[in-house]
């Protein structure tokens, strides 16, 4: 592949110090996720955190297969909030026990934006996912379109799209975050 | 094996005699768990029932435009649903005439042509054969359009821009098969003349469930509320869940169709009108229910239908829901339970807004619908997840040399008056309690009277 066909990681490019602070946050909330630890995970969101899974059909031209104008998932902060809450409930009964989950996070790549304080940060995710008794498991596999603003306490998640590489999903629910 | 042997015998059940012994238990309301998840049961539903009845395919405002299409499912069928060059839609077979590979590749699109990519038959949007390649040396002469076109459904009709097809011509007219369940999709979708839409395409995920367990569920199970769904009056998304069956209203009508409502106003206030629209800003100074019956009026108003299953696959679910993020929603959404394999289906979710929204507006309730009943739904993520034990019970060994059989016996057991309204004026029976489990069984009747072949 050509340099030309990538201009924005070229362009946009972030300095180490900045590309490994992103992609330790991504770790680091992958493994909160992980581990259960989902009140601290809250705590790395931005206020004006917006959290979206648009839908995706297979369409031609392959452009048109993201529909942004349409979502499984469209939050803010507060439903996130109301989510975990749920959850903590103890009663949301397909995550009672929660599932065991193993995020795998990869290709990261980090640019600049035109916010000095906001980046971009692209990233794969391939969740694994084994709920309850089952003796199967789940793969939910997406690509995400972050943006994370750099604060003096440290990054925090403002914008993530969750872009489902599958049209069907084959796990029982998105009871878990991407 | 011996066939003598009592237990053995629970395991080689032709399919006749088990639908013989469904007939007799639910006299008894009892039905056999196996139903639920049953190679040779899944075999004659797609037979018997798919083929022939009318099924629900897609909403007109999904194709508003010449030349557009969606694919969807008939069953287990692949069927592209287009709106020609006229105006008229189409509901034909995704398999090519010639060796029967898929022309159609994409969920969603706009082609006034479908080009096969095995050997380029080409079929104009309206199913007509109109190209196949090297044809002076391969055939001579034009094949017949019509002889050769995409097979297409026997019959294909419309209510409030619900597509319905029918595999079979020996059906009734669509409004007659719908019966009371029409009447009530009026009071659903017919507040406000233009009706409504889509809000986007649906959703789809795989549901270890059986795609029965999801009709019953939808034709008014709503006994399963305060246990199942406790966590969302924990986080005060909603309340009174103790009392859902007291203020449940059943809507059973003919051909299996079966709704349950609420009674809003007597359970919350006389403002809380129309599913709690009339509690809302920006609703019911739109609606204009003049076109209603008298009845309708008052279901609409003070008892509407919360959920429902139109036989065989196609439910609805319209609840008003705080959000965590502002001001309540009322959400609407159709869903359809698409059998995958026994004990496994297909839910593709629609959430509907009324058309005459502005586009915030519509979105608030898109987005609030999905937050409630969705693949991320907090309501939804639990029930999609129980109803997998009723598949996997349907298959146990032991569970079938045991000849389970599940309760249904709130009808006989309940002390509370279950008797049909003797003031009803609206079409079908309707019961003032939830209580009963009448509704789950105005469905399976359904199922049994098709899978016997008998004409309801």
């Amino acid at each position: 592949m050509t340099a030309t066909t990538n201009t924005a990681a070229t362009t946009n490019t972030v300095d180490h110090a900045t590309y490994t602070a992103v992609a330790q946050f991504l770790a680091h909330e992958a493994r909160l996720l992980d581990e259960g630890r989902e009140q601290e995970w809250f705590e790395l969101l931005d206020d004006d955190l917006l959290y979206t899974v648009p839908s995706r059909q297979s369409t031609e031209p392959r452009s048109a297969e993201i529909n942004r104008n349409a979502w499984r998932i469209r939050d803010t902060k507060a439903h996130v909030r109301t989510r975990i809450a749920r959850q903590n409930t103890g009663k949301a009964y397909s995550e009672v026990p929660p599932s065991r989950t193993m995020r795998l996070v990869g290709s990261i790549e980090v640019a600049a934006t035109t916010e000095p304080d906001v980046v971009e940060a692209h990233s794969s995710l391939l969740l694994y996912r084994q709920r309850g008794i089952d003796v199967h498991f789940d793969l939910i596999p997406c690509r995400r379109n972050d943006r994370i603003r750099l604060t003096d306490a440290g990054p925090r998640l403002l914008a993530r799209e969750v872009i489902l590489t599958e049209t069907s999903i084959k796990t029982a629910n998105l009871g878990v975050f991407l | 094996m011996t066939t003598t042997h009592e237990p053995h015998s629970a395991f080689a059940t032709p399919l006749d005699a088990l639908l013989d012994r469904v007939e007799k238990d639910m006299q008894d309301d009892l039905v056999p768990a196996e139903i639920f998840n049953n190679d040779e049961v899944f075999r004659a539903e797609m037979e018997r029932i798919f083929t022939t009845t009318w099924v629900f395919v897609a909403h007109e405002t999904e194709i508003p435009n010449a030349g557009d299409f969606v694919q969807r499912k008939i069953g287990l069928d692949p069927v592209i649903v287009t709106r020609d060059g006229k105006g008229g839609i189409n509901v034909l077979s995704n398999y090519c005439r010639h060796r029967g590979t898929q022309v159609c590749q994409t969920d969603a699109g706009n082609s006034r042509f479908f080009t096969c990519p095995y050997h380029g038959w080409t079929y104009a949007n309206d199913g007509k054969l109109v190209g196949t390649p090297l044809m002076h040396r391969a055939y001579g002469q034009p094949l017949d359009p019509e002889q050769w076109g995409l097979k297409r459904a026997a019959k294909v009709a419309t209510r409030n821009g619900f597509v319905f097809a029918a595999l079979s011509d020996d059906v009734p007219p669509l409004d007659e098969w719908l019966g009371g369940a029409g009447w009530m999709l009026d009071v659903i979708t017919q507040l406000h003349p233009d009706g409504m839409r889509v809000a986007g395409p649906p959703e789809r995920y795989i549901v270890n469930g059986d795609w029965k367990t999801a009709g019953e569920n939808f034709a008014g199970d709503v006994y399963h509320l305060p246990t199942l769904h406790t966590s969302i009056q924990e986080v005060e998304m909603i309340e009174g869940l103790q009392g859902t069956c007291e203020i449940a209203r059943t809507y059973e009508f003919e051909n299996g169709h079966t709704f349950i409502g609420h009674a809003w106003t007597e359970a919350i206030g006389p403002f809380f009108t129309h599913w709690g629209y009339g509690a809302l800003e920006g609703y019911t100074e739109h609606f204009d229910l003049s076109g209603f019956d008298e009845t309708q009026k008052f279901v609409a108003e003070h008892q509407p239908p919360t959920v429902g299953t139109i036989f065989p696959n196609l439910s609805f679910i319209r609840i008003f829901s705080p959000l965590p993020d502002g001001p309540p929603g009322v959400f609407t959404s159709f869903r359809q339970w698409q059998p995958v394999a026994p004990g496994k289906l297909e839910l593709w979710n629609w959430q509907f807004v009324w058309k005459f929204q502005d586009e915030e507006s519509a979105q608030r309730d898109y987005v609030g619908g999905q937050y409630c009943f969705g693949s991320a739904g907090l309501y939804e993520q639990d029930d999609t997840v129980a109803w997998e034990g009723v598949q996997r019970a349907a298959a146990s060994p032991w569970m079938r040399k045991e000849g389970m059989k599940f309760n249904y016996q709130q009808g006989n057991n309940s002390p509370v008056d279950q008797t049909p309204d003797p003031d009803w004026k609206g079409p079908g029976i309707h019961r003032n309690t939830g209580y009963g489990e009448h509704v789950q069984f105005n469905f399976l009747r359904q199922w049994l009277r098709t899978m016997k072949g008998d004409r309801a």
